[in-house]
């Protein structure tokens, strides 16, 4: 098999408290292949964003990484990720509002972030960065308008300009269309998929709608209180779950079903551990209607590439 | 006999600068026309959804049915009655107001920080004289908070100890504590997980066959009001587009807006 683009190995991101530290993300794998979009799905709190700010080298202090390894195209990355960030691995954050800088014109912006990465002339710089908006749907005769002049969905737009710009092979979207409405959510989940296929630019899709990951994502890995919980092709994880959170997920989300009226939802009883309180063995399992013995005092690994449930050792499961 | 009726309801914002400045410049008064000419009917025990995108105007004709807002022409009266209206006295007002109580969307500012959550049911009764004397008030409280799946004892705690599904929880408690007949509800679970979004949909579901509650029921999301709603009304720019069954709307959109909508929500494989 190919080696993958990027392989996160066994991290660990704690934040020091007065009690002990806190793991917003324990001990979780992950790899992304060239080319493959990967969904990062899970409730608040499950440590999607982390996962995402683990990789680019963004993890607020008091939060370090504690363990594990991060490599990208061959090379262990977690010691120094500002080497990459931008270049090779850009991110697009969820408020594009707050990514874009008020006081410039989003010329400008384009510009800097290109020279900062290509050694090209300002001139050329220029009609890159009219390519890059032209790319995203936008008028090139724009370049020199400010932010506040454009919508939300523009705006998502200018940002997906920049994170393309210096040609990176992996781009983590964190929640990217989660402030803007649907219509729009369609066309910039599109726009993101065509330009990032075109170039054969691996994403890492963080998002809590599962519905977007049906539509958008290769393959998807389901997070639960920092752990990963399941993970394989977006298929077989929302038509046939292995682990009993991903199930109820699925089943609780609402779908667009003229016949459902009035019926009531699938819910998963409970809530999400704090971290603090994230009980012993796996960390679903006061909330598993299907629960074994061993739950309760017995992390389970992940079982045969598929999904961190003890249920999958059983023999009726596996086969 | 319909219990919501909202007829020909209109409400412009005035976004004009200063009548001096535009005297000085010249500049005419610029009007917003949130809501346009919108009539609906609602029967009574169902739910009848308002979907829209942002800046649509749903949270605005929210905000009229209860009283909040007055409609700039039109009108929405709750079983026969009109809030809006001069001359009416305020007993009358106050009456009307004790059966439409408000679920907002985000729970985490709807509920006052310093109140205990014993405090935030108790208000509406005492505010309305419901219920008299502090032992029977008490009383009241815990039977609300076992309504929607809390314990008596978290009368005692405040809103910051709780989970944002268990606040939205005690909203909707607070809701039901004068005894309503309306709820109108504006995007209650945006604000919530999946899993907790369909704890707080089957207990609004489940309250509206206990107490036979009516719901307006406000959202974005197209998948949430179809398991919900009765009849959806479509808000575009302030003006409804399409309204009807849930049945007719999905499976035979007569508006391309319904459709392009329709289309553009995200569906599960």
């Amino acid at each position: 098999m190919k080696q993958p683009l990027l392989e996160v190995k066994n991290i660990t991101v704690e934040f020091n408290t007065r009690h002990g530290p806190l793991k917003a993300v324990d001990d979780l794998s992950i790899s992304v292949h060239a080319g493959e979009i990967l969904g990062l799905v899970g409730e608040s709190g499950a440590g999607k964003s982390m996962m995402g700010a683990a990789i680019i080298g963004l993890i607020e202090p008091p939060g370090h990484l504690s363990a594990g390894e991060i490599w990208f195209k061959g090379q262990r990355i977690d010691q120094h990720p500002e080497a990459l960030r931008g270049r090779e691995i850009s991110m697009i954050f969820q408020d594009p509002l707050l990514s874009l800088n008020p006081l410039r014109r989003i010329g400008d912006q384009l510009v800097e972030t290109i020279l900062a990465h290509k050694d090209i002339s300002h001139a050329e710089a220029i009609e890159q960065a009219k390519i890059s908006l032209e790319e995203v749907g936008i008028d090139p005769e724009r370049l020199n308008a400010f932010p506040h002049t454009f919508s939300g969905g523009m705006r998502q737009r200018v940002v997906i300009a920049l994170a393309l710009a210096p040609d990176p092979s992996l781009i983590i979207a964190d929640e990217p269309t989660t402030a803007l409405d649907v219509s729009v959510q369609a066309q910039i989940l599109k726009l993101l998929k065509k330009l990032c296929r075109d170039r054969g630019t691996s994403i890492i899709l963080i998002t809590h709608d599962m519905a977007v990951i049906s539509q958008t994502t290769d393959r998807v890995g389901v997070l639960y209180a920092g752990r990963l919980a399941e993970i394989g092709a977006t298929k077989d994880v929302l038509k046939s779950s292995k682990h009993p959170y991903t199930q109820g997920l699925v089943a609780s989300t609402p779908t667009i079903n003229s016949n459902s009226t009035n019926k009531s939802l699938f819910q998963i009883p409970g809530t999400m551990p704090k971290l603090d309180a994230i009980p012993t063995g796996c960390a679903f399992h006061p909330r598993c209607t299907q629960r074994l013995d061993k739950c309760s005092d017995q992390r389970p690994p992940i079982i045969s590439d598929k999904a961190a449930c003890w249920l999958l050792e059983r023999p009726d499961q596996t086969k | 006999m319909s219990f919501i009726k909202a007829q020909n309801l209109t409400r412009r914002y005035d976004l004009s600068d200063p009548w001096i400045v535009r005297k000085l410049t010249g500049q005419p008064q610029r009007l917003l026309t949130a809501v346009n000419d919108v009539s609906f009917s609602v029967e009574k025990g169902t739910t009848y959804g308002l979907v829209g995108e942002s800046g649509s105007g749903k949270s605005t004709i929210a905000k009229m049915a209860v009283g909040l807002l007055k409609p700039s022409a039109g009108s929405i009266r709750l079983d026969g009655y009109d809030l809006n209206l001069e001359g009416q006295s305020r007993e009358d007002n106050q009456a009307m107001r004790r059966r439409i109580q408000m679920v907002f969307q985000s729970p985490y500012a709807s509920l006052n920080p310093r109140w205990k959550v014993g405090d935030i049911l108790a208000e509406p009764i005492r505010s309305f004289e419901l219920i008299q004397g502090s032992p029977n008030i008490n009383k009241r409280v815990n039977e609300l908070l076992e309504q929607v799946g809390l314990s008596r004892s978290d009368a005692n705690k405040y809103p910051h100890e709780f989970s944002g599904g268990q606040r939205q929880r005690i909203s909707i408690a607070r809701a039901l504590s004068s005894q309503p007949e309306v709820i109108i509800c504006d995007e209650p679970t945006s604000a919530l997980d999946v899993s907790v979004q369909a704890q707080v949909l089957n207990l609004l579901m489940a309250l509206q066959k206990e107490f036979s509650l009516t719901y307006l029921f406000i959202t974005h999301d197209l998948a949430v009001v179809s398991s919900v709603a009765n009849r959806i009304g479509v808000l575009n720019k302030g003006a409804l587009v399409e309204e009807g069954t849930v049945k007719e709307l999905f499976e035979n959109p007569k508006q391309d807006y319904t459709r392009m909508l329709i289309e553009s929500a995200p569906k599960m494989l």
